[in-house]
């Protein structure tokens, strides 16, 4: 019998009788009926066996076996290329992947492939829908606190966290109206599309006051600017307001229809109107949000409304 | 051919140096082509929007300011739409930043205005509580430069062929265009309007007194920069 076939026989054995002992002999064995330990060393000398024996076989092929076929035309200095055939099972990878190679670029890649702009539109999509749910019956409480976490957001960086238009950077929100504001539109008109159209009112050259039959004059202007922006109460510019705004903003300032604002209040849909075109006055212009969600606008319409009541 | 090839190493790489660069042509340039092509609604900078651009630079904002909103939702709430790469077509260079220790400005035209501009860069924590932004009181002082401006308009007109005096289509279907003077005095003239029209919501009485005289101040030429980023 062949060196290499006795070696290998010893080394099974060896291994066999290693495994054993490692277990723990008989005892190890299952005195118990351990039957992983059994499986254990079953497999153990299963495992040897196999490898002893097919590293044999390529040992021995090593040793005897000696080049033949048909050699290749190149080789590369004396080093040359037996002609064989391609190994079956190669040839069977090389076609499976050139059916997946179609398969991916035709279908798998294209259908599948992966797009940041894709996560980003999966990830609105979900976000948009939990929002859907969460806040689909929101009651006024609820609306209001959405109101005034947009607000911190968007618009405290001009009119301030506390609304205050901080010195006048920007609108005191805790007032419909400030003397400054009244006065700059009564002198220039105002065009700002607070009723969500073009509806401009005249400058003071388009300002008849009905009680006297002639354009209104600056002590009017004053009078009534105190009056309006002392929230339409006490006598004092209350007839110059009768005779030159309610025309148009209503006898209680309350603004009508397709006509003109509320100039007594702030109400969600003047908020929304001023969110969608942005307006400019006497402060400075402030631009349109037109990036907020419909019930963000709503939200802000009830906690801006809040603020001043 | 191949059993050529295989006997000559210098020639095989050239081979495969030109296989693989023609594969990475097909793939990369057509599609690197579609995405720096301007998108609509894009325009070059005017003049004065330059020297603006100049100014900011000058100043080192983008080290703080980012100009790139990335697409995630909490980004696009805040700024507005994610960026796309045609939208840098006319910045040369391009002050994407990489660190926002303040807001990203990629839209700031969008949600601010001159006058926001003139309060912020005087007293930053005037306007915004907290803020660790320094003010910024010499840009009302010093002088925008013009010059260098319309040199850079000429520049990149000829060498990039950016469309100054051209009809470019706008994202509501109008048309704009935007001018480059013929002279350095037709620049400044230019300049000089659009710096009035700025100056007019301004407040500050030096900036508009200046404004008057015929100088543009830093801080105009800035704020026309900031209001054209949107």
């Amino acid at each position: 019998m062949n060196k290499t076939i006795l070696a290998a026989i010893a080394f099974v054995l060896l291994m066999a009788g290693a495994t054993y002992l490692a277990v723990g002999g008989a005892g190890g064995m299952g005195g118990e009926g351990d039957w992983v330990n059994k499986l254990a060393v079953l497999g153990a000398v299963v495992l040897f066996i196999v490898t002893t024996f097919v590293v044999t076989k390529y040992v021995r092929q090593m040793q005897n076996d000696r080049a033949g076929g048909k050699l290749a035309d190149e080789n590369w200095d004396g080093i040359g290329e037996f002609k064989n055939e391609l190994p079956f099972g190669w040839a069977v990878i090389f076609l499976g992947l050139t059916i997946w190679a179609i398969w991916y670029f035709l279908a798998g890649y294209p259908v599948n492939a992966y797009s940041q702009i894709g996560e980003y539109n999966e990830e609105v999509a979900a976000h948009d829908a939990k929002f859907e749910a969460q806040y689909a019956n929101m009651d006024d409480a609820t609306l209001k606190e959405m109101g005034g976490s947009v607000f911190i957001v968007q618009c405290a960086p001009c009119h301030g966290l506390q609304a205050d238009g901080m010195d006048g950077k920007a609108a005191n929100l805790n007032h419909r109206l400030e003397e400054k504001s009244i006065k700059h539109v009564i002198q220039n008109g105002s065009n700002n599309q607070i009723l969500g159209m073009e509806m401009p009112m005249p400058d003071r050259n388009g300002l008849m006051n009905a009680n006297t039959g002639a354009l209104i004059t600056d002590a009017e202007i004053d009078a009534v600017t105190k009056y309006v922006a002392g929230g339409l109460k006490g006598t004092e510019g209350a007839d110059v307001f009768a005779g030159v705004c309610a025309a148009c903003h209503g006898p209680d300032g309350k603004g009508m229809d397709m006509v003109a604002p509320s100039i007594a209040e702030f109400n969600p849909t003047l908020i929304a109107n001023v969110l969608k075109h942005g307006k400019k006055g006497a402060i400075g212009q402030m631009p349109a949000f037109n990036n907020l969600t419909e019930v963000q606008v709503k939200a802000l319409g009830a906690y801006v409304t809040s603020l001043s009541k | 051919m191949f059993h050529w090839l295989e006997k000559h190493p210098f020639f095989f790489a050239v081979a495969v140096f030109v296989t693989i660069a023609f594969a990475g042509l097909i793939e990369i340039l057509p599609n690197f082509a579609e995405a720096s092509r301007p998108v609509i609604g894009t325009k070059p900078y005017s003049t004065l929007e330059l020297a603006g651009r100049h100014v900011y630079i000058k100043n080192s904002c983008n080290a703080c300011h980012s100009q790139l909103v990335r697409p995630f939702k909490s980004e696009t709430d805040r700024y507005g739409h994610y960026s796309l790469s045609g939208e840098y077509a006319y910045d040369r260079p391009f002050l994407w930043g990489s660190k926002r220790t303040g807001p990203d400005l990629m839209r700031v035209g969008n949600y601010r205005t001159t006058d926001w501009h003139e309060n912020h860069m005087k007293d930053p924590s005037g306007v915004v509580p907290g803020s660790i932004m320094p003010a910024y009181t010499w840009m009302f002082k010093n002088t925008a430069d013009i010059d260098t401006a319309y040199a850079e308009q000429i520049t990149v007109n000829k060498v990039f062929n950016t469309p100054y005096n051209q009809e470019l289509p706008m994202a509501d279907g109008t048309k704009a265009t935007v001018k480059m003077a013929a002279t350095l005095d037709e620049a400044h003239a230019d300049a000089l309007a659009e710096a009035k029209v700025i100056a007019a919501d301004m407040k500050d009485q030096d900036v508009k007194d200046a404004v008057e005289a015929g100088q543009i101040p830093e801080i105009v030429a800035l704020i026309a920069y900031l209001n054209s980023l949107k």
